[in-house]
């Protein structure tokens, strides 16, 4: 019960942890890069033990930025209850219309659990932790300015095309900055309804009607919250001179270094290796 | 102080607490506080910003658990994992910093009806308590019932979520920073009327301010919050009397008082211990009659809350630490605020 209201400690996205490693000092732009293709061969990796070896890798990561395991592991606790109901539904289903190879464990009515169908489960919870924890070690090591620099370096390519990268950038940026600051107002929210008689999930699951209405208190005033603070964001910009599409120069200009570069070759080796190793299984 | 345990409603010892408690990012807030307040007091937390103060008051009506330590709620101990919280929420009726961002039902009327209604309490019980309820906040019920409540002014907006607390019949009740960022006249009209809840309903109230003037007005004892630990305990008549030898409590004084002092360093003699409105006054009239000193020094204190100096009209002398107030308060001067 102790910890009933603290709401931000489970949201680890947005949140940035200073440790100094030389995961932090990469430069973000590759750094962005580097954990876009980790990401991707992830998701392209359907073996067991490529999956099992690119969960070591993504631990291995947390070591090397020195942050603490138990950070990953909180930012994992509240997608949980995704996981199961992804691992459920295809566990039960997925058997029918795309895996009826393999073999059938497991059929009644239009219920087929087989080889494939586990296979599925299996690799995309352990998909799902690797990305969450790649995405965890990002960005509790960059900051949220390294991060908008990042992406708009990464994208000033497509200017170019007449794409508004630095809004685009910016809007990314805003709205990583402010996950943590709703979550502290959604924290104050509930212990203000609760100081007045509001109980938040205390209504059976399946009274979904009931559970719906007691979150009419938090969600009100924090969209009426929200609002105003984006008009108030808004000309706090302008006021400091802030015009939208005009060119802006850095206080921080980020150069890739050997190290760097270095780094990112090897974080492409890893992606490539999970993506293309003949894992026997 | 060595009050007996008898009329205490609510009492913190050893209390402790770590935010973030188990992260790499914890930290602690409150170190061993200890704190007592009897039934039907008003007592006045203060403290810098980050001294803890909201971490501790979270804990009075269970919002925060103990992690080490223990709060006692008319004899409930807020440690035990059993105890029926529910209960708790409604003898200490917490209303937070800027109450009026929670308000989220369309009709004044739904929104402070929410917590009883909530409760399980009759409708026609529930229409009884908010009425008075606005009563006491000075808002009409017949009138404002069904305005909508995002047409309203600040102080109207916070006067209904005072009554959205109230309506929940506390028996303490515990307010953030209750007057931050209203305007001069509705900051006066609410103290007074949380003054009135204390000395009249016999309601029992603990406020947190950086305003010493307020503190001067409303408490009867107050505790100085410094970096998680008590720093300071007593009356605000000691309290003021003690800013010399304690600067590192980091406490300003009263105008009132800081008046009476230049006072006296211009060789008047006055009396510096005194700090209401009308101790004040009393005292500089008497440096003006009493001495030949310049009219000007006479003149009464014109901070921006004591305007019109009849609003904080107070007893002269109110040192009753249990709340039994002799003063009858009869300057009801009909309602400003109301239209």
């Amino acid at each position: 019960m102790a910890g009933d209201f603290e709401l931000t400690r489970n949201i680890t996205i947005g949140q940035y942890l200073p440790t100094g490693s030389v995961i932090h000092r990469m430069d973000p732009r590759l750094k962005l890069l580097a954990a876009a293709l980790w990401i991707l061969s992830i998701s392209l990796c359907h073996t067991y033990l490529g999956n099992v070896a690119g969960l070591c890798v993504c631990l291995a990561l947390f070591a090397l930025a020195r942050i603490p395991l138990s950070y990953g592991l909180s930012g994992l606790k509240p997608a949980i209850p995704f996981i199961l109901i992804l691992a459920i539904l295809q566990l039960l289903f997925y058997g029918n219309g795309y895996g009826p190879s393999g073999q059938v464990y497991f059929h009644w009515g239009i219920l087929r659990i087989t080889s494939a169908s586990v296979r599925v489960v299996v690799v995309s919870t352990l998909r799902f932790v690797e990305i969450i924890f790649a995405v965890s070690v990002l960005t509790l090591s960059t900051s949220i300015t390294e991060l908008t620099h990042g992406v708009e370096g990464l994208l000033r390519p497509l200017g170019r095309m007449k794409v508004p990268v630095h809004a685009f950038a910016l809007i990314v940026t805003i709205a990583v900055r402010f996950v943590p600051t709703f979550a502290m107002e959604m924290e104050k929210m509930m212990k203000a309804q609760a100081s007045r008689g509001a109980e938040f999930g205390t209504g059976s699951w399946w009274n979904i009607a009931r559970r719906t209405r007691d979150v009419f208190p938090l969600i009100i005033p924090l969209f009426n919250t929200a609002l105003v603070r984006a008009e108030e964001l808004a000309l706090a910009m302008e006021a400091r001179g802030y015009v939208p599409g005009q060119a802006r120069t850095a206080y921080r200009r980020y150069r890739a270094g050997g190290r760097d570069i270095v780094m990112f070759l090897a974080g492409m080796a890893l992606s490539a290796a999970l993506v293309f190793a003949p894992f026997p299984f | 102080m060595g009050e007996s345990n008898r009329g205490d409603i609510l009492t913190v010892s050893n209390l402790h607490h770590t935010y973030l408690q188990g992260t790499p990012l914890a930290q602690p807030a409150l170190f061993g506080v200890n704190l007592v307040i009897p039934a039907g007091s008003c007592v006045a937390i203060i403290g810098h910003t980050g001294s803890g103060k909201s971490t501790l008051i979270q804990h009075f009506n269970g919002l925060l658990r103990p992690q080490m330590g223990e709060v006692v709620v008319n004899g409930a101990r807020l440690s035990n994992p059993q105890v029926d919280i529910r209960a708790i929420r409604q003898q200490v009726g917490l209303v937070f910093q800027n109450p009026e961002d929670q308000i989220f039902e369309r009709l004044v009327g739904d929104d402070i009806a929410y917590g009883p209604l909530k409760q399980g309490i009759p409708l026609s019980e529930v229409v009884q308590r908010a009425k008075w309820a606005m009563g006491v906040v000075g808002l009409d019920f017949d009138e404002m019932k069904n305005r909508s409540t995002f047409a309203m002014s600040g102080g109207e907006k916070r006067k209904v979520a005072l009554a959205g607390v109230l309506v929940l019949r506390p028996q303490i009740l515990v307010l953030d920073e209750p007057t931050a960022g209203l305007d001069p006249r509705s900051r006066r009209d609410l103290l007074r009327r949380i003054r009135d809840l204390n000395r009249s309903e016999g309601l029992t109230v603990v406020f947190v301010s950086h305003n010493m003037e307020e503190v001067a007005y409303l408490a009867d004892t107050v505790y100085v919050l410094a970096a998680g630990h008590i720093a300071f305990h007593g009356t605000p008549r000691e309290l003021f009397g003690a800013l010399d030898e304690r600067p590192d409590l980091q406490v300003g004084a009263p105008p009132g008082v800081e008046i009476l002092r230049a006072l006296h360093s211009r060789g008047y003699h006055v009396d510096t211990t005194r700090f209401t409105v009308p101790e004040v006054a009393e005292e500089v009239a008497a440096a003006a009659s009493g001495q030949r000193g310049p009219a000007a020094a006479a003149e009464p204190p014109s901070g921006d809350l004591s305007a019109p100096p009849t609003a904080w009209e107070g007893p002269a002398h109110r040192r009753e630490p249990d709340g039994r107030h002799p003063h009858a308060h009869a300057e009801d001067r009909g309602d400003a605020h109301g239209r």
